[in-house]
Protein backbone atom coordinates (compact mmCIF):
# COMPACT_ATOMS: atom_id res chain seq x y z
CA UNK A 1 0.00 0.00 0.00
CA UNK A 2 2.45 2.58 1.15
CA UNK A 3 5.55 1.13 -0.82
CA UNK A 4 7.38 4.21 -2.23
CA UNK A 5 11.12 2.58 -2.22
CA UNK A 6 11.83 1.12 -5.36
CA UNK A 7 11.31 -3.10 -4.91
CA UNK A 8 15.01 -4.03 -4.50
CA UNK A 9 15.54 -1.72 -1.46
CA UNK A 10 15.79 -3.63 1.54
CA UNK A 11 13.03 -1.70 3.37
CA UNK A 12 14.95 -2.46 6.98
CA UNK A 13 12.17 -4.34 8.54
CA UNK A 14 11.61 -3.87 12.52
CA UNK A 15 14.01 -6.24 14.47
CA UNK A 16 11.99 -9.41 13.60
CA UNK A 17 11.93 -12.44 16.60
CA UNK A 18 13.02 -16.10 15.96
CA UNK A 19 10.11 -17.72 15.88
CA UNK A 20 8.67 -14.94 12.88
CA UNK A 21 11.45 -15.50 11.13
CA UNK A 22 10.77 -18.82 11.44
CA UNK A 23 6.78 -18.82 10.66
CA UNK A 24 6.58 -16.09 8.41
CA UNK A 25 10.17 -16.31 5.86
CA UNK A 26 10.63 -13.76 2.93
CA UNK A 27 7.93 -11.43 1.58
CA UNK A 28 8.22 -7.95 2.47
CA UNK A 29 6.94 -6.03 5.55
CA UNK A 30 2.94 -5.81 5.20
CA UNK A 31 1.41 -2.88 5.92
CA UNK A 32 1.43 -2.64 9.76
CA UNK A 33 -2.11 -2.07 9.78
CA UNK A 34 -3.33 -5.19 7.82
CA UNK A 35 -1.20 -7.02 10.09
CA UNK A 36 -2.88 -5.22 13.51
CA UNK A 37 -6.21 -6.52 11.43
CA UNK A 38 -4.97 -10.28 10.87
CA UNK A 39 -4.37 -9.72 14.96
CA UNK A 40 -7.68 -7.94 15.91
CA UNK A 41 -9.49 -11.05 13.82
CA UNK A 42 -7.42 -13.49 15.84
CA UNK A 43 -8.27 -12.65 18.81
CA UNK A 44 -12.53 -12.45 18.06
CA UNK A 45 -11.52 -15.78 17.50
CA UNK A 46 -10.29 -16.92 20.26
CA UNK A 47 -13.01 -15.01 22.53
CA UNK A 48 -15.63 -16.90 20.16
CA UNK A 49 -13.46 -20.16 21.34
CA UNK A 50 -13.39 -19.34 25.17
CA UNK A 51 -17.17 -18.59 24.82
CA UNK A 52 -17.50 -22.30 23.56
CA UNK A 53 -15.12 -23.70 25.89
CA UNK A 54 -16.95 -21.75 28.76
CA UNK A 55 -20.28 -23.64 27.58
CA UNK A 56 -19.25 -26.87 27.03
CA UNK A 57 -18.29 -26.61 30.60
CA UNK A 58 -21.23 -25.12 31.75
CA UNK A 59 -23.52 -27.89 30.05
CA UNK A 60 -21.95 -30.70 31.90
CA UNK A 61 -22.14 -29.09 34.65
CA UNK A 62 -25.59 -27.72 35.30
CA UNK A 63 -28.03 -29.28 32.84
CA UNK A 64 -28.14 -32.81 34.93
CA UNK A 65 -32.01 -32.55 35.38
CA UNK A 66 -32.33 -31.68 32.06
CA UNK A 67 -30.22 -33.33 29.75
CA UNK A 68 -29.85 -37.54 30.25
CA UNK A 69 -26.52 -38.09 30.76
CA UNK A 70 -25.21 -39.21 27.32
CA UNK A 71 -27.09 -36.38 25.66
CA UNK A 72 -25.00 -34.05 27.94
CA UNK A 73 -21.47 -35.38 27.66
CA UNK A 74 -22.19 -35.74 23.76
CA UNK A 75 -23.11 -31.86 24.14
CA UNK A 76 -20.53 -30.63 26.45
CA UNK A 77 -17.34 -32.55 24.45
CA UNK A 78 -18.94 -30.88 21.08
CA UNK A 79 -18.92 -27.61 22.32
CA UNK A 80 -15.19 -28.23 24.18
CA UNK A 81 -13.79 -29.93 20.87
CA UNK A 82 -15.72 -27.27 18.83
CA UNK A 83 -13.53 -24.21 20.75
CA UNK A 84 -10.56 -25.92 20.66
CA UNK A 85 -10.47 -26.82 17.13
CA UNK A 86 -11.88 -23.36 16.41
CA UNK A 87 -8.68 -21.52 18.63
CA UNK A 88 -6.29 -23.94 16.78
CA UNK A 89 -8.01 -23.02 13.82
CA UNK A 90 -7.49 -18.93 14.18
CA UNK A 91 -3.76 -19.35 15.13
CA UNK A 92 -3.43 -21.17 11.58
CA UNK A 93 -5.37 -18.80 10.14
CA UNK A 94 -3.36 -16.03 11.44
CA UNK A 95 -0.24 -17.42 9.97
CA UNK A 96 -1.34 -18.19 6.63
CA UNK A 97 -3.14 -14.50 6.46
CA UNK A 98 0.03 -13.09 7.47
CA UNK A 99 1.99 -14.79 4.92
CA UNK A 100 -0.05 -14.35 2.07
CA UNK A 101 0.04 -10.52 3.49
CA UNK A 102 4.07 -10.38 3.13
CA UNK A 103 4.03 -12.57 -0.65
CA UNK A 104 1.57 -9.63 -1.76
CA UNK A 105 -1.04 -13.46 -3.13
CA UNK A 106 -4.86 -13.85 -2.51
CA UNK A 107 -5.93 -14.27 1.17
CA UNK A 108 -7.02 -17.76 1.91
CA UNK A 109 -10.54 -18.61 2.66
CA UNK A 110 -11.30 -19.64 5.99
CA UNK A 111 -11.61 -23.04 6.60
CA UNK A 112 -12.84 -21.98 10.50
CA UNK A 113 -15.97 -20.56 9.19
CA UNK A 114 -17.89 -23.44 8.00
CA UNK A 115 -16.52 -25.59 10.86
CA UNK A 116 -17.84 -23.27 13.24
CA UNK A 117 -21.22 -23.23 11.32
CA UNK A 118 -21.69 -26.80 10.73
CA UNK A 119 -20.71 -28.09 14.40
CA UNK A 120 -23.40 -24.96 15.37
CA UNK A 121 -25.91 -26.64 13.45
CA UNK A 122 -24.88 -30.21 14.69
CA UNK A 123 -25.00 -29.14 18.19
CA UNK A 124 -28.13 -27.13 17.40
CA UNK A 125 -29.58 -31.10 15.81
CA UNK A 126 -28.43 -32.71 18.62
CA UNK A 127 -30.54 -30.67 20.92
CA UNK A 128 -33.72 -30.92 18.47
CA UNK A 129 -33.76 -34.89 18.33
CA UNK A 130 -33.47 -34.55 21.92
CA UNK A 131 -36.67 -32.70 22.74
CA UNK A 132 -38.53 -34.48 19.42
CA UNK A 133 -37.66 -37.70 21.52
CA UNK A 134 -38.33 -36.99 25.27
CA UNK B 1 2.27 13.54 13.35
CA UNK B 2 0.48 14.42 17.01
CA UNK B 3 0.26 11.80 19.11
CA UNK B 4 2.12 8.48 19.98
CA UNK B 5 1.63 7.51 16.07
CA UNK B 6 -0.55 9.70 13.87
CA UNK B 7 -2.86 6.97 12.55
CA UNK B 8 -6.55 8.59 12.49
CA UNK B 9 -7.42 4.85 12.41
CA UNK B 10 -6.00 4.22 15.94
CA UNK B 11 -5.24 0.78 14.86
CA UNK B 12 -2.54 0.80 18.22
CA UNK B 13 -5.96 1.75 20.50
CA UNK B 14 -8.31 -0.96 18.87
CA UNK B 15 -5.39 -3.59 18.65
CA UNK B 16 -4.76 -3.31 22.55
CA UNK B 17 -8.67 -2.86 23.54
CA UNK B 18 -9.12 -6.30 21.84
CA UNK B 19 -6.36 -7.57 23.45
CA UNK B 20 -7.64 -6.12 26.69
CA UNK B 21 -11.34 -7.97 25.86
CA UNK B 22 -9.60 -11.29 25.42
CA UNK B 23 -8.04 -10.89 28.96
CA UNK B 24 -11.59 -10.33 30.01
CA UNK B 25 -12.94 -13.07 28.46
CA UNK B 26 -9.98 -15.12 29.82
CA UNK B 27 -11.02 -13.23 33.34
CA UNK B 28 -14.72 -14.48 33.28
CA UNK B 29 -13.87 -18.16 31.78
CA UNK B 30 -11.42 -18.79 35.04
CA UNK B 31 -14.06 -17.33 37.81
CA UNK B 32 -16.67 -19.63 35.57
CA UNK B 33 -14.10 -22.28 36.11
CA UNK B 34 -13.64 -21.76 39.98
CA UNK B 35 -17.92 -21.37 40.02
CA UNK B 36 -17.73 -25.31 39.18
CA UNK B 37 -15.17 -26.68 41.53
CA UNK B 38 -17.92 -28.44 43.73
CA UNK B 39 -19.10 -30.21 40.51
CA UNK B 40 -15.80 -31.13 38.87
CA UNK B 41 -13.85 -30.87 41.94
CA UNK B 42 -10.25 -30.17 41.89
CA UNK B 43 -8.75 -30.76 38.14
CA UNK B 44 -10.94 -27.24 37.61
CA UNK B 45 -8.12 -25.34 39.14
CA UNK B 46 -6.02 -26.64 36.59
CA UNK B 47 -8.43 -25.16 33.87
CA UNK B 48 -9.10 -21.74 36.21
CA UNK B 49 -4.42 -21.36 36.06
CA UNK B 50 -4.55 -22.02 32.67
CA UNK B 51 -6.99 -19.31 31.50
CA UNK B 52 -5.42 -16.89 34.29
CA UNK B 53 -2.03 -17.70 33.92
CA UNK B 54 -3.11 -16.29 29.87
CA UNK B 55 -4.91 -12.99 31.59
CA UNK B 56 -2.33 -12.38 33.43
CA UNK B 57 0.33 -12.97 30.60
CA UNK B 58 -1.88 -10.38 28.38
CA UNK B 59 -2.39 -7.94 31.23
CA UNK B 60 2.04 -7.70 31.97
CA UNK B 61 2.34 -6.97 27.70
CA UNK B 62 -0.21 -4.61 27.15
CA UNK B 63 2.13 -1.58 27.53
CA UNK B 64 4.68 -3.37 25.31
CA UNK B 65 2.44 -4.35 23.05
CA UNK B 66 1.18 -0.64 22.78
CA UNK B 67 4.54 1.37 22.30
CA UNK B 68 5.16 -1.88 19.80
CA UNK B 69 2.42 -1.52 17.22
CA UNK B 70 2.34 2.50 17.77
CA UNK B 71 5.77 2.16 16.84
CA UNK B 72 5.08 0.00 13.88
CA UNK B 73 2.75 2.36 12.40
CA UNK B 74 5.48 5.37 12.89
CA UNK B 75 8.15 3.05 10.96
CA UNK B 76 5.32 1.23 8.57
CA UNK B 77 6.08 -2.18 9.21
CA UNK B 78 5.17 -3.74 12.63
CA UNK B 79 6.50 -7.14 14.01
CA UNK B 80 4.12 -9.38 13.16
CA UNK B 81 3.93 -10.70 17.49
CA UNK B 82 3.92 -14.29 15.99
CA UNK B 83 4.76 -15.47 19.89
CA UNK B 84 1.35 -13.99 21.36
CA UNK B 85 -0.84 -15.64 19.01
CA UNK B 86 1.05 -18.68 19.46
CA UNK B 87 0.65 -18.52 23.53
CA UNK B 88 -2.96 -17.31 23.23
CA UNK B 89 -4.04 -20.52 21.15
CA UNK B 90 -1.75 -22.56 23.10
CA UNK B 91 -4.14 -21.71 25.93
CA UNK B 92 -7.13 -22.32 24.71
CA UNK B 93 -6.75 -25.65 23.13
CA UNK B 94 -5.29 -26.89 26.42
CA UNK B 95 -8.43 -25.08 27.88
CA UNK B 96 -10.33 -27.74 25.42
CA UNK B 97 -8.10 -30.48 25.89
CA UNK B 98 -8.33 -29.98 29.96
CA UNK B 99 -12.11 -29.59 29.30
CA UNK B 100 -12.68 -33.10 27.53
CA UNK B 101 -10.78 -34.79 30.16
CA UNK B 102 -12.48 -33.20 33.13
CA UNK B 103 -16.16 -33.95 31.41
CA UNK B 104 -15.31 -37.57 29.97
CA UNK B 105 -13.58 -38.12 34.05
CA UNK B 106 -16.93 -36.98 35.89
Amino acid sequence: MSTNQPPSADPAPPHRGKIAERLLPGGTEPDPRFTLANERTFLAWIRTSLALLAGGIAIEAFTADLFLEPVRKILAVLLLLLGMLLSGGAAVRWIRVERSMRNKTPLPLPLIVPLLAGAGALAAAVVLIFILWR
Amino acid sequence: MPGPHGDPGLQPERTTLAWGRTMMALVTVSAIFLRWLPHHGLPILLLFAVSAAAAGAIYVTQRRRYRASARGIRQEAVDADTSAVLWTAGAAVALGVLGIVVVLAS
